[in-house]
């Protein structure tokens, strides 16, 4: 039988013709990319923070240009010059410690690492402006209030960051999400990838890409209600604002 | 070192000569976007257009441009209203798919930008024109619409800086727009980290340049409210 | 003499909370009419409600003539029954509000001239010329081309009287146009103000200045849980004919 002549819910089901737990795999592994980028963009953008209120001027600057590269360049380029650049780069370092080429790096790593190398440009600014918000007589209070630089950052700063940094995190992780789409291109059977397939497979790419539409649009809308507990919580937790 | 010189030449033309339709790209889906953006935020006042607008804005704000592109260009082909209809040649034309793919993802955001400032505006400002009686659209005209730029500059500002960096998707419907042109020369060349970065400098001077042009607009603004 | 203000029964809630309960009030042209009473006694609600910022429930009102277009929708909740009818009563009144409220986005002068060239059509270059002798009568002569957020309090609300004078209203509302200012501020609008009571203007005022309410008003109006409790001419009000409710306001 051809492809062309099974109804949509065969195509989308569990049967040996559907592409539904095809689909459905492929939409944790997308979320497990924007996960993992945003896991990396965390970690990097907490470092570029560190870096940007540095007082040594070196440092700050080179964490300013790093943010103003990533963030003005697009997505992307990134995911394509680490995908079709990382092969070459590793080699080269293989090269001269004396190992041999050790091929292409796992697609999962190389997409993960570009969308949270720009996750990381945007989180950093986050992280510096719910820094920055904290009125100074916050800490000026605790300190006359006798807490050392730990108990102030736990019982303090922290509170008081977190809250302001949450909604604009959330929004982050919506862009790496739609970010993962372009992972796609390295060939990672994520979310973008697999509808390509099925829909160039079966001839259907109005069926498929709307069905991808669909899980995206659950991914994101579940998510973000997921933030918007979070934060409810967490307001209630930062003194019932 | 003549043979490296030479090929960032001519490399560095190939993604020049390219340029143009990335400018062209961004500036009119820019401006589809914009109106689209003014439309949904209209449509919100009415209550029948807000479901709609609402709608609009969860769909394209949710899925990935890159899955848009690809409905636009391939997932349309499919249907057969649009392969067999008068629209066929322009939805045949990836460069028009791209365009209008990007006009229904970048209205969603504009939108919100616009909602966001439309509420910043301090009721006061508003009741001043009600209580000496100015009509609504006067109200629009003379007090919401100037307020509403000023508080929505900033934001606009950003959602313009990522419709640039966006209109490199493109090149996965084939446009042969900067990122484009690019892939097409690492596949000829395998030179991957030059190609690159000249294309990256091509789209930093791009967004570098729309930067700076709004921070100079949002100072005259406000030196416009004696700030 | 001309009637310039009649409300009848003039009723609000919000959210099942009665705000007001049933107010009547006439003014006659020249009137200056000071409505006192504690914060939440409804007086600014009431104010509010007679250039329909806030809808009343129920109730009539007459400003120089024109009817307050009120009507309900199936629901019984009010709504406004010709956008026209309204706008046209508002450009009648104009509103000093406790926070100017002057355009942020508009130069003083701009300020003054968007009413009488917006709203009644009136040719530019006269409406200048006026808003520049009325820059002069409330002392802010020279500041046309200044923005509202480089003067100080007191000034924006002389530009703000300037701006509601510019129509020539036949109502002024003025809605606690001193409590925002700094104490050495108050006496420059407080002067203003009774400088125009002096040439006859109709003006409604709810405010907490005490001493200028007796001193200026025709009339004093005290507002109690949405109702007016007592009122009368200033001298009966602070004399020894006063309410006991309105004695132990002035006490508070």
């Amino acid at each position: 039988m051809m492809d062309a002549d099974l109804s949509p819910l065969v195509l989308l089901g569990g049967g040996p013709d559907g592409w539904g737990p095809a689909l459905l795999a492929a939409a944790m592994l997308t979320l497990a990319v924007a996960a993992a980028a945003m896991a990396i963009g965390t970690v990097l953008g907490a470092a570029l923070t560190a870096a940007l209120m540095s007082r040594r001027r070196w440092l700050a600057r080179a964490a300013a240009t790093y943010g103003l590269i990533l963030r003005g360049v697009p997505e992307l380029l990134v995911v394509l010059l680490l995908y079709f650049g990382a092969p070459g780069l590793l080699a080269s370092v293989a090269a001269l410690m004396g190992s041999p080429a050790p091929g292409s790096p796992p697609a999962f790593l190389t997409g993960c690492l570009a969308i949270g190398l720009v996750s990381a440009a945007y989180q950093a600014e986050v992280f510096r402006g719910g820094l920055l918000a904290v009125p100074p007589g916050q800490i000026e209070a605790a300190i006359a209030a006798g807490m050392g630089p730990f108990t102030r950052l736990r019982r303090i700063i922290a509170p008081q960051v977190l809250h302001r940094v949450l909604p604009p995190l959330g929004n982050i992780w919506q862009f790496n999400l739609k970010d993962s789409a372009l992972v796609s291109i390295t060939g990672l059977a994520e979310l973008m990838r697999v509808s390509l397939v099925a829909a160039g497979s079966t001839r259907r790419p109005f069926l498929f890409f709307a069905a991808a539409m669909v899980l995206y649009l659950v991914l994101t809308s579940a998510s973000s209600a997921l933030f918007r507990l979070v934060e409810t919580r967490g307001q209630r937790w930062a003194g019932g604002r | 070192m003549n043979e490296e010189i030479a090929f960032l030449t001519v490399t560095g033309l190939a993604i020049v000569r390219a340029l143009p339709v990335t400018v062209v790209l961004a500036l009119t889906s820019a401006l589809g976007a914009s109106a689209v953006a003014v439309a949904l935020v209209a449509a919100q006042a009415t209550r029948v257009g807000r479901p709609l607008a609402q709608v609009w804005i969860f769909v394209f704000r949710g899925t990935p441009l890159l899955l848009q592109m690809f409905m636009v260009y391939y997932g349309l082909a499919a249907v057969g209203p649009i392969r067999h209809g008068l629209l066929w040649p322009l939805f045949r034309d990836p460069l028009f798919c791209a365009f209008a793919a990007m006009t229904c993802c970048c209205s969603a955001y504009i939108a919100e930008v616009l909602r966001a400032a439309w509420q910043a505006i301090p009721p006061g400002q508003v009741e001043a024109a009600q209580a000496c009686g100015m009509s609504r659209w006067t109200r629009v005209r003379r007090v919401i619409a100037p307020q509403m730029l000023r508080l929505a500059l900033p934001a606009y500002g950003n959602e313009l800086v990522m419709l640039i960096k966006s209109t490199s998707l493109a090149s996965t419907i084939t446009v042969l727009d900067v990122t484009g042109v690019a892939q097409t020369l690492i596949a000829h060349s395998y030179r991957t980290l030059e190609v690159f970065c000249l294309a990256a400098a091509v789209y930093l001077g791009l967004t570098a340049g729309l930067t700076a042009l709004l921070r100079r607009i949002e100072r005259n603004l406000e030196r416009g409210t004696g700030r | 003499m001309t009637e310039v203000l009649r409300a009848r029964g003039i009723t609000k809630s919000f959210g099942g909370r009665a705000v007001l309960r049933g107010i009547d009030l006439d003014a006659q042209a020249g009137d200056v009419v000071s409505i006192l009473g504690g914060s939440g006694s409804g007086k600014s609600t009431f104010l509010r409600c007679l250039n329909l910022l806030e809808l009343p429930d129920a109730g009539r009102i007459e400003i120089a003539g024109t009817t307050a277009p009120l009507d309900h929708d199936r629901k019984g909740r009010p709504r406004i029954a010709d956008p026209r009818a309204l706008n046209a009563l508002r450009a009648k009144t104009a509103m000093v509000f406790q926070n100017f409220n002057l355009w942020s986005h508009m130069s003083v002068l701009d300020n003054v001239i968007a009413a009488p060239v917006h709203v009644h059509g009136q040719p530019r270059g006269e409406a200048i010329e006026r808003a520049h002798g009325l820059l002069d009568k409330v002392g802010m002569t020279g500041f046309a081309q200044h923005w509202p957020r480089q003067l100080s309090g007191g000034q924006q609300q002389r530009v703000a009287i300037a701006r509601a004078l510019a129509t020539d209203p036949d109502l002024m509302l003025f809605d606690e146009p001193t409590s925002a200012l700094d104490p050495e501020r108050v006496r420059e609008v407080l002067d203003l103000m009774r400088a125009l009571a002096a040439e006859g203007r109709t003006m409604l005022i709810v405010t907490h200045e005490m001493a200028f309410a007796r001193d200026v008003s025709s009339r004093v109006v005290h507002v109690r849980d949405g109702v007016i409790e007592s009122m009368g001419p200033p001298d009966a009000m602070f004399g020894a004919g006063a309410s006991p409710a309105f004695r132990a306001f002035l006490a508070h």
